[in-house]
């Protein structure tokens, strides 16, 4: 029986959604990005092994692509608040310049260098190395922000990643242009003039600007009026869908009219925008599965010959060195942080979209050889570098000691358990204890609740604020009421193993203000109260904010 | 809150037994007698643990032992009186025990509980009274004098 298409490109999202999930899972264990997971299934799912994944339904996904590529671009166009421009802004251009030249620059030269041994043609591998140069310069954003969202990082080295993979791009489109336009005329194929290129660059990148700021505009009036989430989310989601297709219809770059409009909201409703950018980064873990997985589906490594593997791997060297020893000069040269000379050279080695979409365009182009060979070589090098990019990032991240201070009160419960947060301090209070003790020790704390303990410590009931303030009515008795007298039975209790969230759900069931951590022999631990858990996070957050403030 | 309203005839007494555990077993009879009480060996448990803590001879001749348990829904005061001096029943002050006042309460009834104890224990404190109680004729007198 045959399924109906429709159904089966359903059934496909599904599969590939359980599949990435579960494979994120099994890849997490070894401490590895999820992106990689997803890239490998997705490799596994395509044309090159399983076929499941094939062209046709690769190219109905074509729009997806732009989504998931404008979203992130409108997300890391958030983060770069007008503070951070100018704090980091010359820092940015600086090593913009630097790893993006130098990657352009060696494998340009390594490329024509290698090239000229297999190829008579010199001008065919200027060409070939020029293209494939021009390509090495961008870093693929979506990628590069996974990992960082992944890793919930946060300081200067992540505030300099964000900033150069959201502009590289652009870099990389103005070198294709000018090396495809050198290309075309040395190949004969058809000469253009140089300047008239960078006019219509900069044209392209002008609308481009014109269109994020008219979105941005327009998403900041609209959203400003709404007050419920939802309304917040469909919004901004139609607009930035709407800004993408715009970009698109125009042809001008897309992730750069995205990311504008993300660099306008948050400087112009700041406080607002915070929802905005929540709200759409809850999205992105289940887009990132999909995009990813039918990216590892394109990736098609049928056509290698020995030619293109050493071409490939003299680009691979050129790139990583060109970008890594540039990012490394940049920041030194703007005198950045000691963590981002040290990482930055690391973290920029993520090449997807964008290159896969400049080989195409070089398909179109330069149509033989020249773009055959292109295609092939980045396939098969994003193919690597997917793979040791977020891995090299991972360890950089870990290294510059950003990881895991970006987290938010639901992250600090999600990884805490009860004995994380409990307080250890909390002043026993023995059954056969009198008002007047339990009076003094009222005095000399600040806490509402109070576990009662025999004298083996073994958890009796709690004594609150409540039941002490009644007990003042009982002038004269005050040596005679005892801890005994005056406790409640305890409702619930966990474990110190028991993980936050379900504590947190034990207090919502039974409405309590306070839950008691005991041993399995029922002894007193610790005391978590709803007020001591929000401070204790609170600090934690705090403590974290300090820690990525010290770094730069 | 007035104390009427939990004084009983029914579980007002001359105590028969002489020493301090078998007025404590008489008491908690004459509640099991009169009242639902869920499980018995619970109030009975109850009552000689909160003993064992410290002594409810809170001086002046009065013993108001007390407790709270699972299964009660309002408070149940019964009233014993002793012919004669209580033997073991430890005070703060060293003079023996005469009147008894037994409390017993619902686990979640901790302010009433906590005020008929300050309310029954000031009106006990008072000379006059102890010495009516003490020489009450029978049950009747007993329950008003402390319903006064």
């Amino acid at each position: 029986m045959e399924i109906e298409p429709r159904l089966n490109i359903l059934i496909l999202i599904g599969l590939t959604i359980l599949l990435g999930t579960a494979g994120s899972r099994l890849f997490k264990k070894f401490k590895t990005p999820q992106v990689i997971a997803f890239i490998i299934i997705g490799f596994f799912l395509g044309d090159s092994v399983l076929g499941i994944i094939n062209k046709q339904i690769l190219s109905s996904f074509s729009f997806f692509n732009i989504f998931v590529l404008g979203i992130t671009g409108f997300l890391i166009g958030g983060e770069l608040k007008k503070e951070i421009f100018q704090k980091y802004g010359k820092q940015f251009i600086n090593i913009l310049l630097s790893e993006g030249l130098l990657a352009f620059v060696l494998v340009t030269l390594f490329v024509v260098l290698i090239g000229n041994l297999f190829f008579d043609n010199t001008n065919f591998v200027w060409a070939l190395g020029l293209l494939l140069g021009s390509i090495a310069a961008a870093t693929a954003p979506a990628a590069t922000t996974d990992v960082l969202w992944e890793y919930k990082t946060r300081g200067p080295l992540t505030t300099t990643i964000l900033g150069i993979v959201g502009l590289d791009d652009g870099l990389g489109l103005i070198l294709f242009a000018i090396a495809s336009s050198i290309s075309l005329a040395i190949t004969g194929t058809n000469a253009i003039a140089i300047p008239k290129i960078f006019l219509h660059i900069l044209y392209e990148i002008g609308e481009s600007i014109g269109i994020g700021i008219l979105g941005g505009l327009f998403l900041s009036l609209t959203v400003r009026k709404i007050r419920d989430k939802y309304g917040i989310i469909t919004f901004s989601l139609g607009i930035i869908v709407f800004i993408l297709g715009l970009s698109k219809l125009t042809e001008c770059d897309i992730l750069l009219s995205a990311m504008i409009a993300g660099v306008f909201i948050t400087n112009y409703i700041p406080r607002k925008s915070k929802e905005v950018f929540e709200m759409t980064n809850e999205l992105m873990p289940t887009l990132y599965i999909l995009f990813f997985t039918f990216f590892g589906a394109q990736l098609n490594l049928k056509n290698l010959t020995l030619p293109t593997i050493l071409i490939a791997a003299v680009y691979l060297i050129g790139r990583t060195v060109g970008k890594g020893l540039g990012a490394n000069i940049g920041a030194r040269i703007s005198k950045a942080p000691k963590t981002v000379i040290k990482y930055l050279p690391w973290c920029l080695f993520s090449q997807a979209g964008v290159a896969i979409g400049l080989s195409i365009l070089a398909t179109q182009r330069f149509p033989g050889e020249i773009g055959n060979s292109i295609v092939i070589i980045i396939t098969t090098t994003t193919f690597v570098v997917q793979i040791i990019g977020p891995l090299a990032m991972r360890i950089a991240i870990t290294g510059a000691g950003e990881a895991g201070l970006n987290i938010t009160e639901e992250d600090i419960i999600r990884e805490s358990k009860a004995k994380d947060i409990m307080d250890t301090t909390v002043p026993l209070i023995y059954e056969n204890m009198s008002l007047t003790e339990i009076l003094k020790i009222f005095s000399e704390t600040d806490n509402l609740y109070y576990p009662v303990v025999d004298k083996s410590k073994k958890l009796l009931g709690v004594i609150t604020v409540d039941h002490i303030k009644n007990s003042l009515m009982t002038s004269g008795l005050d040596s005679f009421i005892l801890a005994y007298d005056l406790m409640e039975p305890v409702i619930a209790k966990t474990s110190s193993d028991l993980p936050m969230t379900e504590v947190q759900e034990i207090l919502s069931r039974h409405n309590l203000e306070y839950l008691p951590v005991v041993s399995a022999k029922d002894e007193v631990l610790g005391f978590l109260e709803r007020r001591q858990i929000s401070r204790k996070i609170s600090t934690k957050l705090i403590e974290l904010q300090k820690q990525a403030e010290s770094l730069g | 809150m007035e104390l009427k309203k939990y004084i009983n005839k029914k579980l007002t007494c001359f105590l028969k037994a002489k020493e301090k555990e078998e007025v404590l077993l008489e008491l908690i009879n004459l509640i099991c007698d009169n009242k639902e009480i869920p499980d018995r060996e619970e109030l009975k448990k109850a009552i000689f643990y909160r003993e064992k803590l410290m002594s409810t001879g809170i001086g002046l001749g009065i013993g108001v032992p007390h407790v709270r348990i699972k299964g009660i829904e309002d408070l149940i005061v019964t009233v014993g009186i002793g012919k004669q001096d209580i033997a073991n029943y430890e005070t703060i002050d060293g003079i023996p025990v005469r009147i008894v006042v037994m409390i017993v309460a619902g686990e979640g009834q901790h302010k009433p509980y906590i005020k008929f104890l300050s309310l029954i224990v000031s009106k006990l404190k008072k000379s006059e009274i102890r010495k009516k109680l003490v020489k009450a004729k029978n049950e009747e007198e007993i329950y008003n004098i402390l319903s006064s």
